[in-house]
Formats: C-alpha cells, structure tokens, sequence
C-alpha cells in the first residue's frame, strides 16, 4: 500500500490517474443511464424493453450497441468541412468530461475543487452550444444546418435563467465552489430547493432545454424526423454524441443535485461516514433527477420553436430575476 | 384562391430533393416519404424563414385505377378490391357498395346479418380512430399515448379477424348480406356457419377495454398544456370551407357542422341505437382530436347496444342467384366512414360487372384544403395540421 | 338510355325504411327541378337532375345559393361508348356522349342531388365549377386527365393522379388495359368447378 501512496504522492501520476478515472466513467455513466432509459421507458409504455443481449435482463443491449458503432465505416460527406466536422463530437464529448470535474462526490473527494466551481461549470457547458453549430455547419447538409442553428438558438436562449438560477443559491451560500456550497447546506442545515424553490424549477426547466431532451427537442425532432445537427455522423462520432447526452444528463443532474439538493450530504449522517457513502448519496439523488428526466420524456410532446423561445425569454428569465431580487433582499435583511 | 402557375408546377414535381438555399425563400420537399402513417403523399413547400406559403401537394403515387379495374370485374370480385381503399379501416369501405348493389336488385338483407355488418363497421371505425388516438401525439411529439391505444387496437383486430378471417382486408359482404364464417363453400359441409362462439362476449368485454384506455389516453393527453398549445387555434377550418371544398367526416363535425350520414343515410340500421354526435367549436386542431375521441366512446356504446340487442339466429344472406347480375340503374349510396363520407355511383348495365363505378373517398376531398389551410403556416404546424386530418393515401388515391 | 324509367317510386330495399306511397323525395326531386329547369329523375334513393350544359354553372350556383345544397361531393363523368376495349359493352346502343355528374348536399337533412348533363363524345367541353364551389377543383383536374373533358376557366388543368409525361385518357372506354391486351380474359367461368366430392379421410383418391 505504501508503493501506491508514494506512486501518487508523485503530482503527475495522480494527475495521470484522475484523468484516467474520468475518461472511465464518462462512458460507464452513459452506458448505465441510457440502460435506464431503456428499460424505464418499457415499462411506462407496458413493453418489456430489451430483452436478448445478455441475459433476460438484456443489461448488454448497450455495450453491444458500443460495439456496433465501433466497427462501422467512418463516413464523412465529400463536402465537409474535414477538421470541423471531426473536432465537433469532440467538442460536445469534452465538455462533459470538463464538467465531472469539479462535481464533489464526497467531503475531499473532487477531482479539482476550484473556487469558481459555479462560473467554471456554466462557461464549460456552454462550449457544448459551439460543438453542436460546428457539426451542423460541417455537415454540408442543409438540412443539418437548419437542424444546427436551430438548436443554437435554443441552447443560447436556455443559458440565460441557467445561470440566472444559480445566482440565488451562489448568494444563499456565499461562495462559487461547490464543496463550499454543499458545506453551507450542511451548516444551514437546509437543503436549498427549499428556499430556492422557483429558482430550482427554473434550473430544471432550462437544463432539459440544454440537452434537448422532449419537451425541448426541436432541433432534433422537426427537421423532417431526421436527426438534425446529427445527421450526417456515423460510426464512433455518433457514439461521442450518444455518449455526450447521457453523460450530459448525469453531470447537469450532478449540478443540480450539488446546488439545490445538497449533494453527497444527507441530514443526520456524520461527516466520517459521507467519506465513503457520500458517492452512493450523490449517485441515488441524480438518479432521481434523471428518472424525472426520463418520465418527462416519455410523457410530453415537444414545442414547437417560437414556443420554446418564448417560455425561456418572457418567463424563466424574468421569474429568476425575481428570484435573485428576492434572495438578495432576505439575504441582507435577514 | 392561390393561381399556381402550371410550368411552375411541373417543373417542382420533377425536382430532386436538391434544396436551394436563397436568401429569402427555399423550396422544401416534404415526402413522398413520411414517416408517419399517412403514405406516399408529397408536399411541395416554399418556405420563407419558418413559414410556408404556396404548399402543393402531389398525390397519385398510390393510383390504382379501381374505377377502371371496377369496369372489368364482378361485383364479388369488386368487393375484394375495394377494402383495401382505405386500409386502415378496412371494413367499412365495402358497405356502401354493397348496400348500392343490393338496392339495385333489390335486395332485403336479413336482420342478423345487418346488425353483424353494423357491429363490424363500427369494430372498424374504433380501428381507425384509435389509430389516429396513437400516431396524432406521436408526430407531436409524446411517444407513449402509442403503445395503450395499439394495444386495445389489437383487441379489436383480433375479433374482426375471428369473424372474417382479415384484419385490414376482410372481403366479408357478400351481395344481400355477410359471408357465413368459416367457410361455406365447403362441400362436406352444407350447412352455413355463424359468428364464432364466444364472439359476442369478448366483443363486450373488448369493448369495456376499449373505454377504459380511453380514459388512460384522456389523462395523458387532454389535460396537457403542451398539447393544448400546439393544437388549439392551430388549423382552424371555417364552416363555408368545409361546405364548399366537401370535407366530410370527423373534420366537418369539429368544424361545428352538426351533421353525420349515420343519423340522415339509412344504409344500415342505426336508427334503433342511442348514440350522440359530437360536435366541435372552432375547427382547430384540438377540437379535431377530441372528435375522433368522442366518436370511439360512441362506437363502443353502439357496439355495446348491438351486441345486446342482436336477433339470435336467422339466415346472413338474401337468396341471390349463384351468378350475380345487378339490372340496369343507377344510385348513389354514401356512408359515414372513419375518415369522412364515402360514397359510390353505381352505374349498371345488367351484366355481371358495373358498367362505371365512381368512388367517393373522404380523403380526396379532405386533403383538397391543404392548399388553402396550410398558407402562412409555421413548419412545425404543417406536420401538426396534416396529423389532425388524418387522411390515408390509398383513400386519397384509390 | 340505360336507365330505370324515371316514374318509378323508391324501392323499399333499405333496412328500417318504410317510406309511405307518396315519395317525399320525388317533391323534393321535382323542387328543384323547377328551380334550375331541369329534368329530374327519382330511382333507387337517388335524385338526379339533368341540365343542359350552358346552364351548367349557373344551376349549381342556384343550388348552393337557393336550395340550401351548400355540400360539394364529387364531380365526375360517365363516358357512354358502344364500343369499348375493356369490359363488356352495353347491352343496347346508346347514343354516344360524355356525361357529367355533380353531386352537392346540404348539411342539415343529408338531401343530396346529382346534377348531370350530357357533352358531345369526341370534345367534350364545359365551363368550370370552381367559382360556385372550391372543391370541384381537383374533381375536374381528376376528370380532365381521366375523360379528356375540357373545363373552362379552371385555374390549373394539370394532372392530379397521372404523371405529366402520361398520355391517354384512361377512364374511357376507348382506353384498353394492357394486361388484357397481353393475355385475354377468360371469360364468365374462369376458375374450375369445384368437384362433387373432394378427397376425404375414408377416400383419399377421390
């Protein structure tokens, strides 16, 4: 045991390995919630849900799907542009990596807790917004194109009562780290979906829109029910972006669980013993979250777009300035 | 009324799917492939931004030529070929010229035979609606009101299957009544057989299926915001539309039109049964879907006072010659089909086959709108007002 | 003409339908003949109307307008030949024209009267509807690419069904089919008698 302590005494090699271990859950996450889906969605439509890979249970259905995507032909259209279209997955996949980083998962345990935890996790998923514009103008494919501004507009749109959401809970706890504000809903001890009830909505409402997932998937769904911005990817590419939503749906989940539900902390349980169940905490709250996600999907039809513009223009962003008004005022009466 | 330069015309029908991006306007080609279940129908759209204007519709992918296939058949032959005119709901397509047949010869169809063909059309009529209950909020979007409605849709599948052997295509009338089941002509067999056992219990008990998902679909679909913001006031038909461009059927009732060919027609004995006619406000969207919801409640109270009230026993068939003529006339028989009125001109000559049949199909005259409705509508809602007419190509086309 | 002679009284074959000796429908038939000056011809439920064609649309006009007939149904034709390509030909002569059909109904009773008149057989041309009523505008395309009729005044006279490139008129009955061309009809009989007794389990070789 003292060999490994020593190794990763060494900074790069603990850098080495929480790369390492980030680059391993990213698709493990995906595997586990896209299953999820898969059965939860049977059962809300009295279907079985996948059935043969691997057992009765059919828990291989997506590890064989990953290896199907893996030994398909990688298809690029003639007129592409080459890097743009190559880097675009890229892009989409590396922001939710860049985001699981500064989720805490336990007292001490984050990868980098940083002190704009907050402002570093917002501005990181917005670089997903660029990803999706440069795969649908690569794509030479007006229809893609549609598909990708369309999108754009919608996730520029939804980025604002994201953030403006947060700014409630960074003023309840006084700092942007998010070890610091699950600290401060311990101390409180309050977990701040309580007080910050709409600004919780709001969050929810706009991080649907940020993965356009139903009721938000316009951009998916109305280019002639082809795949919008993702049309033209095959192969592993397609594979980054399958990976990218449902890790995206953990990490936005993640985020939201840390900021309003109190991340790895539960009431009444003592600091020594979150050490190592804070992980299983943080994980069955999510898991709640997603499995809203999930009924929301399969229960609502979409919007249309001008629908969709106008709920995040004329009333999430003037309901989360209210809020912010409104938890500044208690804050400095108070 | 919109003056659609013929040269112009042609020419977008024999484009490609090539788009040209202009700056102002672009020419989108929805179709012929759909994924929906309407068919081959193709929408030539241009598009300004998000609005349409100047939508075309090319039909005929699916033209058969049943007129002139009618010319050079039997009229047992003909009723093989007509179900499939409007696939989804099979059935009810052969009544009305079953009905213009037997009016010609003049036929009196015994009791028991018509109360067999009413409780199958309208088994045929639930079929079609629920079809639409399923695909209607599928292309808006909600995947799961689908899977309840095709499930009670296969219930009652199954029961026209036990009695006619077809789910989509049954070919059950025959001229003066209904096939006896299970195969008559059958030479050890001389006797004729009935409805299956049991069929009158499970058509009940069908039924009470079919009510109770009814109310499953109402919970998911009606008090639903989204679902409300994309339908009402989406596609509104004014009634003078509806008169002058013959739309007919569960469009003309949510249109606020209080007319059904089931109450005024007397092609088969709905007189004796309790039922109501929904009727719909302003001739949107919503009021179209809840219609066609209504309507399957209705049927299935039909159905239930039907299966009651059933003589039972009794021949299926008026005595016909075994070689049919049809003596010299002409009528017009029209019914209240799932999609709308259908209707058949039977022109006779006394052979053996029609000398002109004209086949009316509600579809045609639905979807002859689209060119007035879908002007200046935003491209998410043509998809949605096209879903709520609920039309099938092998209706439109024949 | 093949037709049913025009005095008759509907025929009771309808279910539930006992309709006393004077015709309701025969007054209503003869109303409108007055109102357009037409011929009208009471047969099997159906009431039709016949007109002459150059006061085609002003009779439906007086129909939407006057007699409450507000629906449009269907326009189509008969093409009356006594030859024909396909199919049996007419068991009498009849004078050769083109006739047109038009049925329109009203929304409150289901009323419903068809409206025909005769065209010439080689050019058969009449004034489009499509002023009285909208729908008849893919009705007469429908017509126009099926019979040849020539409706003037219609706004776009292309094909509705056929492609562009089609030529023929299919409906008439001049227009073979082609399959029957290839292999002729067999006839009334064109499937073999079923044998008195079929093979069965005590006679396997019958």
């Amino acid at each position: 045991m003292d060999f490994l302590t020593d190794l990763f005494a060494n900074p790069w090699v603990a850098l080495g390995g929480k790369v390492l271990l980030v680059a391993v859950m990213v698709p493990l996450l995906a595997l586990l919630l896209g299953f999820a889906e898969l059965k939860l969605s049977a059962k809300m439509q009295a279907r079985v849900g996948p059935y043969f890979a691997g057992g009765r249970w059919g828990w291989a259905q997506l590890i064989a799907d990953g290896v199907k995507f893996f030994q398909k032909e990688d298809l690029i259209p003639e007129d592409a542009d080459r890097p743009v279209f190559k880097m675009a997955p890229i892009l989409v996949l590396m922001s939710t990596v860049a985001l699981l980083v500064v989720i805490p998962f336990g007292p001490d345990l984050v990868f980098q807790d940083l002190s704009i935890g907050v402002f570093y996790a917002l501005a990181i998923s917005s670089i997903g917004t660029i990803g999706v514009l440069m795969a649908g103008w690569s794509s030479a494919n007006k229809y893609s194109l549609m598909g990708g501004l369309r999108a754009a507009g919608q996730l520029i749109a939804y980025e604002l009562p994201l953030v403006l959401a947060v700014v409630g809970v960074v003023i309840m706890a006084g700092t942007m780290s998010l070890s610091g504000i699950v600290e401060a809903q311990a101390n409180a001890p309050i977990p701040y979906f309580i007080p910050q009830a709409l600004g919780f909505a709001i969050f929810m409402i706009a991080t649907l829109a940020e993965l356009t997932r139903i009721p938000f998937d316009m951009p998916i769904a109305e280019s002639e029910l082809v795949m919008g911005f993702v049309t033209e990817y095959s192969g592993f590419r397609f594979l980054f972006f399958f990976l990218a939503e449902y890790a995206n749906m953990f990490t936005m989940s993640a985020i939201a669980v840390t900021l309003f539900l109190g991340g790895y902390w539960l009431p009444g349980i003592p600091e020594s013993t979150l050490a190592y169940a804070g992980p299983l905490i943080l994980a069955a709250k999510v898991f709640l979250l997603v499995f809203a996600m999930i009924w929301f999907r399969w229960t609502f039809p979409r919007f249309r777009e001008d629908q969709l513009q106008a709920l995040a223009w004329k009333w999430l962003i003037p309901l989360a300035l209210v809020n912010i008004v409104a938890t500044a005022a208690f804050k400095v009466i108070f | 009324m919109t003056t659609i330069d013929a040269d112009a015309v042609r020419h977008l029908a024999e484009a490609q799917v090539s788009v040209e991006l202009q700056t102002e306007e672009m020419t989108l080609n929805i179709g012929p492939q759909h994924p929906s279940t309407h068919g081959v129908l193709r929408l030539v759209a241009r598009v300004d931004g998000e609005r349409a204007f100047d939508v075309t519709p090319v039909i005929g992918y699916m033209h058969r030529g049943y007129e002139k296939l009618s010319e050079v058949r039997t009229y047992p032959q003909i009723t093989a070929l007509i179900n499939r005119i409007d696939w989804v709901s099979g059935y009810a397509n052969e009544i009305p010229f079953v009905v213009a047949a037997e009016k010609l010869m003049e036929l009196e169809v015994p009791e028991r035979a018509q109360y067999i063909r009413l409780i199958l059309t309208e088994m045929a009529r639930i079929s079609s609606h629920l079809m639409f209950l399923a695909a209607y909020p599928l292309e808006l979007g909600a995947g799961t009101p689908l899977f309840f409605s095709l499930r009670e849709r296969e219930r009652v599948l199954d029961l026209i299957e036990s009695v006619t052997g077809g789910r989509f295509h049954p070919n059950f009338n025959r001229i003066g009544g209904v096939k006896p089941a299970y195969g008559s002509g059958s030479t050890t067999r001389k006797q004729s057989q009935d409805l299956p056992a049991g069929f009158l219990a499970e058509a009940s008990d069908a039924m009470a299926r079919v009510d109770a998902v009814c109310d499953q679909i109402e919970d998911l679909v009606t008090g639903n915001e989204i679902i409300l913001a994309r339908t009402k006031g989406v596609g509104i038909i004014p009634r003078e539309v509806v008169a002058a461009y013959g739309v007919s059927g569960p469009i003309m009732r949510a249109s606020g039109v209080e007319f059904d060919l089931r109450k005024t027609e007397n092609y088969l004995p709905y007189d004796r049964f309790d039922f109501e006619i929904p009727v719909g406000q302003n001739g949107d969207c919503w009021d179209r879907w809840w219609v066609r919801f209504q309507e399957v409640r209705q049927a299935v109270r039909i159905v239930q006072q039907a299966v009651d009230d059933i003589p039972p026993s009794g021949p299926l068939q008026a005595k016909v010659p075994k070689v049919i003529k049809v003596p010299a006339g002409e009528t017009y028989v029209r019914a209240e089909n799932p999609k709308g009125e259908m209707g058949y001109y039977l022109v006779s000559d006394g052979g053996q086959g029609p000398y002109r049949l004209k086949i009316r199909s509600a579809s045609f005259s639905n979807i002859s709108i689209l060119p007035w409705i879908l002007e200046g509508v935003l491209v998410p809602d043509i998809i949605a007002i096209m879903g709520s007419l609920d039309f099938v190509l092998g209706d439109v086309d024949r | 003409m093949t037709q049913s002679p025009p005095e008759s009284e509907t025929v009771a074959s309808s279910p539930g339908d006992t309709e006393p000796a004077v015709d309701p429908l025969r007054e209503f038939a003869d109303s409108v003949a007055d109102a357009v000056n037409g011929e009208a011809i009471v047969a099997f439920d159906t009431v039709k109307v016949k007109v002459p064609a150059d006061r085609w649309v002003d009779s439906l006009a007086i129909a939407r307008d006057h007699l409450g007939l507000v629906f449009f149904s269907w326009l189509s034709a008969i093409d009356w030949a006594n030859e024909t390509q396909a199919g049996d030909p007419l068991s009498e002569e009849v004078e050769e024209r083109v006739e047109i059909l038009a049925t329109v109904a009203d929304l409150s009773e289901g009323k419903r009267v068809t409206f025909s008149t005769d065209l010439p057989h080689e050019t058969p041309v009449i004034d489009s509807l499509v002023e009285v009523y909208a729908g008849a505008n893919w009705h007469e395309r429908e017509a126009h690419e099926m019979f040849g009729i020539d409706f003037r005044g219609h706004p776009n006279l292309s094909h509705l069904y056929l492609p562009e490139s089609f030529i023929g008129t299919p409906l008439r009955k001049s227009y073979p089919l082609l399959s029957r061309e290839v292999k002729p009809w067999p006839g009334t009989v064109d499937v073999e008698a079923m044998p008195e007794t079929g093979p069965s389990t005590e006679n396997p070789e019958a």
